[in-house]
């Protein structure tokens, strides 16, 4: 099938989840008033900071956040499709199995990035140590898309695993935070060295560039694999000989 | 240079799961405007077979033949040509019954596959006047008909269907077997689980019995004087409790 | 012959122990630095390079796994990763008894140390997810295991990345030769048990599917004698 239907195929999944989201906002409205609730109640823990000990603080709040909100928002993305079993329907349509991941991947990276449209100005307005994220935008803006796309890479994969194989909800949370927790770390140090005004930041946000395309090439990779699997029988009847 | 006849064949097909063997040395052919029917106590294996045909679920043993070429992995050119009804109709509650239908009309669309209009087929399952409705206000029985509108979208020429009549009331059971001829005479082949005798015996050109994994069973319109009466007997070997449950004589 | 392979490991392993013990702490000189507590980095850096080791080789067979639907794969895949779980609680009790030792501090969240304990909690969640999830959960679990063998690289270069208070990985390269012999024997030992081990839990899978089998090939037969008789 032609790269460029791939690319349609998850465009229209996408839109496809977001419309459905539409009618009744339950995720965008879960997922923003988490990051609110986060926000207050670190504000409050916090507040009474020294600035040196509030740039120490802000990078572990913000990619905490994140990882809460996005366990939250795959946990609900894929109830829904766990529940309408609608995500077989997908696998027997003539769809490409990594359009339904692409897919998938895109509107969680959008929640994830969406929250982060509240927790940073949050955190500008709460602490003035996070004052360089706003003095820098567009540095800002990468970080947190690069974040958001290590993590939602990994735990697209495995969400939808669990999600196919009516599997346990409660072993998401206990796949998805070590796995993930590497690449947030260094979404952490890379924080930390933007609000200090760090001479490294460039170079741990092309690392943290680089752990992106490492776990997306595997997640696409091996999304049909978890999925659905593959069929030994062919070769082993061939490696047995002719029956009879 | 033969044409290949079958649409499906498969061949010593057995699928495990750890200790449970559930499906065991399974062997049938199926032809071109033909309907063949499954029947089977539960937990005979149905669902494991119709999930293995789909391609949902790899066999632990056998080969599976699509139009005559033998297949590891069901491909988007073979998933283009099937489609499969499932007991659970596997549709978006927060979408409309016209926007369900939509969603897979265009994904066939970019991947160059035509497809039959959306309003056209939920007229003709008698779901014109709930087009815009949410799927998740849809009855049992509408959901399934939704879900074989789903299904007939690519005119596919290998329809699978698991236990369709189950939720439908006989108005829509008598719909469904209508569908099911009409197809048929459209040249698409049709392989069908059910546990409902008399429709079965309606639309099936051949009937299968799988126990315990097997088919121990087989019976064809063509080689019995009364299809009924044969089918009775065959499904004679069900457990007692199945029989009873279906409100066969014995 | 395949069979007695971990008796011969294990055999080798508990002559070549001792001696190895015997040199660490009679034959080799007491570090400058650290004393008499850095004795344990001849037990901790074996153990480390073995999770890695098996952290890779169950990541590379989880990928033959998925590929070729093996079964032996798969086998190798969760020996592996539960010697990973083994070799880890190794690493992750030396190295804060170390740690303590030498510094004061049995956990410093140095980089190392934690993305070594994540590691450790990437292969306990294969092996739940294999103990506790549905159906098609071995192939998730497989999926697991090639990212937590990615994981191996990243806690390679942790040193060189974030500042730490971790000996760097110059270390090794550049010991003393009396310590570095020293360091040998202690390798060998370990790899020996734990690749006996591995080798044994390998087995111990393998029969269980076997077994499996044939209960299913039995009950064929028995299903046939009843149908026909």
């Amino acid at each position: 099938m032609r790269s460029g239907s791939l690319a349609r195929q998850a465009w229209i999944l996408a839109r496809n989840d977001l419309r459905q989201e539409s009618r009744d906002l339950e995720l965008v409205l879960t997922a923003g008033f988490f990051s609110l609730v986060v926000l207050v109640m670190f504000g409050l823990s916090f507040s009474a900071l020294d600035r040196h000990a509030q740039v120490l603080a802000i990078p572990g709040v913000l990619w905490l956040a994140v990882a809460f909100v996005g366990a939250l928002t795959l946990t609900r993305i894929f109830d829904r499709e766990r529940e309408a079993d609608t995500l077989r329907a997908l696998l027997v349509a003539p769809v490409e199995r990594q359009a339904i991941y692409l897919g998938k991947a895109a509107v969680t990276l959008l929640v994830l990035v969406g929250c982060n449209a509240i927790l940073v100005p949050g955190l500008v307005f709460l602490f003035p140590a996070a004052a360089p994220m706003a003095e820098r935008p567009l540095e800002t803006l990468a970080l947190v898309v690069l974040g958001c796309l290590a993590y939602t890479s990994v735990g697209t994969l495995f969400a939808a695993g669990l999600a196919s194989s009516s599997g346990k909800n409660v072993l998401l949370s206990v796949i998805l935070y070590p796995l993930t927790t590497p690449a947030l770390l260094l979404a952490v140090v890379a924080t930390r060295a933007l609000l200090e005004g760090h001479p490294l930041f460039l170079t741990y946000l092309g690392q943290l560039a680089a752990i992106d395309v490492v776990t997306l090439a595997l997640s696409v990779w091996l999304f049909e694999s978890v999925l659905v699997g593959a069929d030994a029988s062919a070769r082993r009847r061939s490696a047995a000989g002719p029956r009879r | 240079m033969t044409v290949p006849t079958h649409v499906l064949e498969l061949r010593g097909i057995s699928k495990r799961f750890g200790r449970l063997a559930v499906l065991r040395q399974v062997e049938f052919v199926l032809a071109p405007g033909e309907v063949l029917g499954l029947i089977g106590a539960n937990g005979a294996g149905k669902t494991t077979l119709l999930s293995i045909v789909a391609g949902l679920l790899p066999p632990s043993e056998g080969e599976r033949r699509y139009w005559g070429e033998p297949v590891t992995e069901l491909r988007c050119e073979h998933r283009a040509r099937m489609a499969i009804v499932s007991h659970t109709a596997q549709v978006y509650a927060r979408l409309t019954a016209r926007e369900n239908l939509r969603l897979f009309d265009e994904l066939r669309g970019t991947a160059g596959l035509a497809s039959a209009q959306p309003d056209a087929l939920l007229d003709r399952l008698g779901l014109g006047h709930a087009r815009d409705r949410l799927a998740g206000t849809f009855s049992r029985g509408m959901l399934q008909r939704l879900a074989l509108a789903r299904a007939l979208l690519g005119a596919p020429e290998l329809l699978l269907l698991d236990e369709p009549f189950t939720a439908l009331d006989r108005p829509g059971r008598a719909l469904l077997a209508d569908v099911l001829l009409e197809e048929r005479s459209r040249g698409a082949a049709i392989f069908l689980s059910s546990h409902d005798f008399d429709a079965i015996a309606e639309v099936a050109d051949r009937v299968l019995l799988l126990e315990g994994g097997r088919i121990v069973g087989q019976v064809a319109r063509r080689d019995a004087a009364d299809f009924r009466v044969a089918l009775q007997r065959l499904a004679g070997h069900l457990p007692e409790r199945d029989r009873m449950r279906e409100g066969l004589r014995a | 012959m395949a069979r007695l392979l971990p008796t011969v490991f294990l055999i080798v392993a508990a002559l070549v122990f001792p001696y190895s013990v015997d040199r660490i702490f009679l034959h080799t000189p007491i570090e400058r630095e650290m004393g008499t507590a850095q004795k344990i980095f001849y037990f901790h850096v074996p153990l480390a390079w073995l999770m890695m080791a098996f952290a890779v080789t169950s990541g590379i067979a989880a990928v033959v796994q998925l590929r070729r639907a093996s079964v032996r794969a798969e086998a190798t895949s969760l020996a592996a990763a539960e010697l990973v779980l083994l070799t880890g609680l190794g690493v992750l009790i030396t190295g804060p008894i170390w740690g303590h030792a030498t510094w004061g501090h049995a956990w410093t969240w140095d980089a190392r140390q934690v993305t070594t304990g994540l590691l450790w909690l990437v292969f306990a969640a294969y092996v739940l997810v294999r103990r506790y999830g549905a159906a098609g959960s071995d192939r998730l679990a497989a999926a697991l295991a090639i990212f937590g063998a990615v994981d191996v690289p990243i806690i390679y270069y942790a040193v060189r990345i974030w500042n730490t208070t971790h000996p760097g990985n110059r270390v090794v390269a550049t010991l003393p030769a009396e310590m570095w012999n020293s360091l040998w024997p202690a390798l060998i030992a370990l790899t020996l048990v734990s690749v006996a081990l591995l080798l044994v839990r390998l087995r111990q899978e393998l029969t269980d599917i076997a077994l499996d089998e044939a209960w299913i090939l039995f009950n064929e037969r028995d299903g046939h004698e009843q149908q026909h008789s």
